[in-house]
């Protein structure tokens, strides 16, 4: 596979949330605006491409054994770095996604690629690999926080897009809004591919 | 025997590696994060009691600090402190500042989980701006006969924001008149 | 061949229904409800009656075309689902209400899951939850007559006339039931006053006001009476039988004469449980939303299981949840059950050993 390919796989053909249907979790929770999703994904994505990179260095070291705990070692202590940095740099952000930060360990999108793909390939592919699924992730997560948005609240990224006189549909910001609009771009994708 | 002390060995020194790495990157946020938390509370305790100064820690409620304002000349100017009650999905905090006559002088919604587009309205300036020169006989929502017009929808939440800050007064009712026998005990002492 | 020795899997035995007679007789069977919705909330209600049913027949029609299968308008199955969502909104409602209610119902409620048969629930009270959560304030406010008609009744439009001059604003909510939910805040009101009002509630002036329809409410919960004679309509023709409504409104009835009075147990008059059954939308939702062939068990057993279920969870919803009406969601939750109930309920094999 070539580098480009590897690369472009995430966003659409192999995409983290629509096709593997892997880290729903935040997904669901944080799509509610554009903000939270673009603030969320980036985290996401730094935590992915830089487990990747640690991962593939050192996968030549690593018994077969305690592969899976060194691995969430790993991906653990980034995670708690980008919660650090966040809190002190970008606190607003940091309070709107909240717990959902620390959850990124148990994002299966990470453990998934460092098992699936950077205990096997070397630290560019991993690279390139952790950066495309990272952006495929966030592309999912923008797209649903678009909807979700602009149906519940009238916005986007904070700015009233729609009229005064739009009442807005307010399950789109609620859990359920976020279980309906995921549902159905998983569907379309589907249809798509048939 | 001698594979498994390697397997040890191995993990032990990644999460070494792990925790220094964390411990010194926490060197460097933790005292950014306490600013930053000192900071935003200062300045929430500043926007709703503006004529203040500086502020000293007076007693506790809720967990959080009373403090009292006092202006350029050292006098009081009045009081700050957080009320705290479960609304509709969560604690709904409210930053409060009070003048010396303990009437509600600005209040601040601080942290709150209600629903969006009805109890998360509270956060609007319309809404908080009904609760300035309030006492706390008229704390009570339009619904219950007061005079603060509840959000659309949301009645629960207003209804909790208005308790937690009548209970918030009663309190500082009872701290004030306790301090004013204590200064006055003293100066009955000092004659 | 004629079709008398056509060689078939069982059931052998066949009943001469089908789905668009039956459909067609629920939707006659609604139009009482309608008629007096529309006399006492005016013209509009038809209207947006109107606006329903058409905006659910479309959805059907271009969802069954993009999914290349035959189009099944005809059957009237999307003209009930229509017609129940306009009787869960107000006269006050904008017109794109039920529009979006209904187009919810048809394409998410029932087309995602493959069409009529396939889905899990009520595709009408699945558009109900989808609007009560999207527009709160308008689905739950704005429950007044509007048509000079209803001035006929003398009595006060929200059947409340009994009530005290004097009682809190707390308790003046729309519905008969806001106040009945009110009445258990103790923290509000005083305790007399909350038995005062108590008692002016189960009193058969509020009870024959809120059978006939003269309350504030939704189009199509108002009358107990116009949806009893359908109902009574739907038993005559075995569309419905009696077991879930039955075992729904009884679990009702002795759950609130139980547990709804102010004063502990049993300390409710044995009106109170007349007034919970007419008031909101538990005549609606047990003879009509309940009972839908899709979404309701199969075995006789599992009817009246379900039923006691949809009862216990609306009573549950209505004294102590934060909702003061609690049946589209009742109904929804035990939607969710059926299969389960159903597994459960089997009748024995004849000839079958216990194990």
């Amino acid at each position: 596979m070539t580098f480009f390919k590897e690369f472009t796989k995430g966003f659409v053909k192999e995409n983290p949330v629509f096709v593997m249907a892997l880290g729903l979790c935040p997904v669901l929770a944080v799509s509610s605006s554009v903000e939270n999703a673009i603030g969320m994904g980036a985290a996401a994505t730094f935590v992915l491409v830089f487990s990747n990179i640690f991962i593939s260095l050192i996968k030549n070291f690593i018994p077969n054994k305690i592969r899976i705990p060194s691995y969430i070692v790993v991906i653990a202590s980034f995670v708690t770095i980008v919660d650090m940095v966040m809190e002190a740099y970008v606190p607003a952000l940091h309070k709107n996604l909240g717990l959902f930060i620390p959850l990124i360990v148990v994002n299966c999108i990470i453990l998934g690629r460092a098992e699936a793909f950077a205990g096997k390939n070397n630290v560019a592919r991993s690279i390139v690999d952790g950066l495309g699924m990272g952006i495929g992730f966030t592309l999912a997560l923008i797209v649903i926080a678009i909807i979700r948005e602009i149906l519940g609240a009238g916005q986007l990224l904070g700015f009233n897009v729609l009229p005064e006189t739009y009442n807005p549909m307010l399950i789109a910001i609620l859990a359920p809004g976020a279980f309906i609009v995921m549902g159905l771009l998983m569907g379309l994708m589907n249809m798509k591919k048939k | 025997m001698k594979y498994y002390l390697k397997l040890g060995f191995v993990l032990l020194s990644i999460t070494i590696i792990a925790s220094g790495v964390l411990a010194y990157i926490n060197s460097i946020t933790k005292p950014i994060i306490e600013e930053n938390q000192r900071k935003t509370k200062e300045e929430a305790r500043l926007e709703v009691l503006p004529s203040a100064v500086a502020f000293d820690s007076l007693s506790y409620f809720n967990d959080e600090v009373v403090y009292i304002g006092k202006n350029e000349n050292g006098e009081i100017v009045g009081y700050t402190f957080v009320a705290s009650l479960y609304g509709y999905s969560g604690d709904v905090k409210t930053m409060i500042g009070v003048t010396q006559e303990l009437v509600v002088n600005k209040i601040k919604i601080i942290e709150q989980k209600e629903t969006p587009g009805l109890g998360a309205n509270c956060q609007k300036q319309e809404f908080q701006k009904q609760f300035e020169n309030k006492n706390k006989s008229s704390m009570l929502v339009d619904k219950d006969g007061g005079e603060i017009i509840s959000i659309t929808g949301a009645t629960i939440t207003t209804r909790t924001i208005a308790n937690s800050i009548k209970t918030g007064l009663v309190m500082l009712e009872e701290i004030t008149s306790e301090l004013e026998e204590l200064t006055s005990d003293k100066e009955e002492e000092i004659k | 061949m004629p079709d008398i020795y056509a060689v078939s899997a069982s059931p052998h035995l066949k009943q001469r229904i089908s789905v668009p007679s039956v459909m067609w007789q629920v939707s006659l069977a609604l139009t009482p409800a309608l008629l007096v919705g529309i006399f006492f909330f005016g013209i509009q209600s038809l209207y947006l009656t109107i606006y329903a049913v058409a905006a659910a027949v479309i959805t059907e029609a271009v969802i069954q075309k993009l999914r290349k299968i035959p189009i099944t308008i005809t059957d009237g199955s999307a003209v009930v689902t229509g017609i129940l969502i306009a009787f869960n909104i107000n006269t006050s409602s904008p017109w794109w209400l039920p529009v979006i209610g209904s187009v919810f119902a048809i394409a998410i409620g029932k087309q995602v899951f493959g069409g009529l048969g396939y889905n899990i629930f009520n595709p009408a009270l699945l558009g109900r939850a989808f609007m009560v959560a999207s527009w709160p304030t308008l689905m739950t406010s704005g429950w007044k007559a509007t048509s000079p008609l209803s001035n006929f009744f003398e009595s006060s439009i929200n059947g409340l006339k009994n009530l005290p001059s004097n009682v809190p604003e707390v308790i003046t909510s729309a519905t008969p039931l806001g106040v009945a939910k009110a009445l258990r805040d103790t923290t509000q009101i005083s305790r007399d006053m909350a038995e005062t009002v108590m008692n002016s509630l189960s009193n058969s002036d509020t009870i024959q006001n809120l059978f006939w329809g003269n309350v504030g409410g939704v189009i199509g919960e108002v009358s107990a009476a116009a949806l009893l004679i359908g109902a009574a309509y739907l038993a005559y023709k075995h569309i419905i039988e009696w077991r879930i409504p039955i075992s729904y409104i009884g679990t009702v009835f002795v759950l609130t004469y139980i547990f709804g009075g102010i004063n502990g147990l049993f300390s409710a008059s044995i009106l109170l449980p007349v007034f919970h059954i007419f008031s909101g939308g538990l005549i609606l939702g047990a003879f009509f939303m309940a009972t839908d062939m899709v979404t309701s068990p199969v075995t006789k057993r599992g009817r009246i299981v379900f039923g006691m279920g949809c009862g216990i969870l609306t009573v549950v919803n209505r004294l102590v949840g934060g909702y003061q009406e609690g049946v589209s969601y009742s109904i929804l939750l035990m939607n969710i059950t059926v299969p389960l109930i159903d597994r459960f309920t089997l009748p024995r094999i004849f000839g079958e050993v216990k194990a």
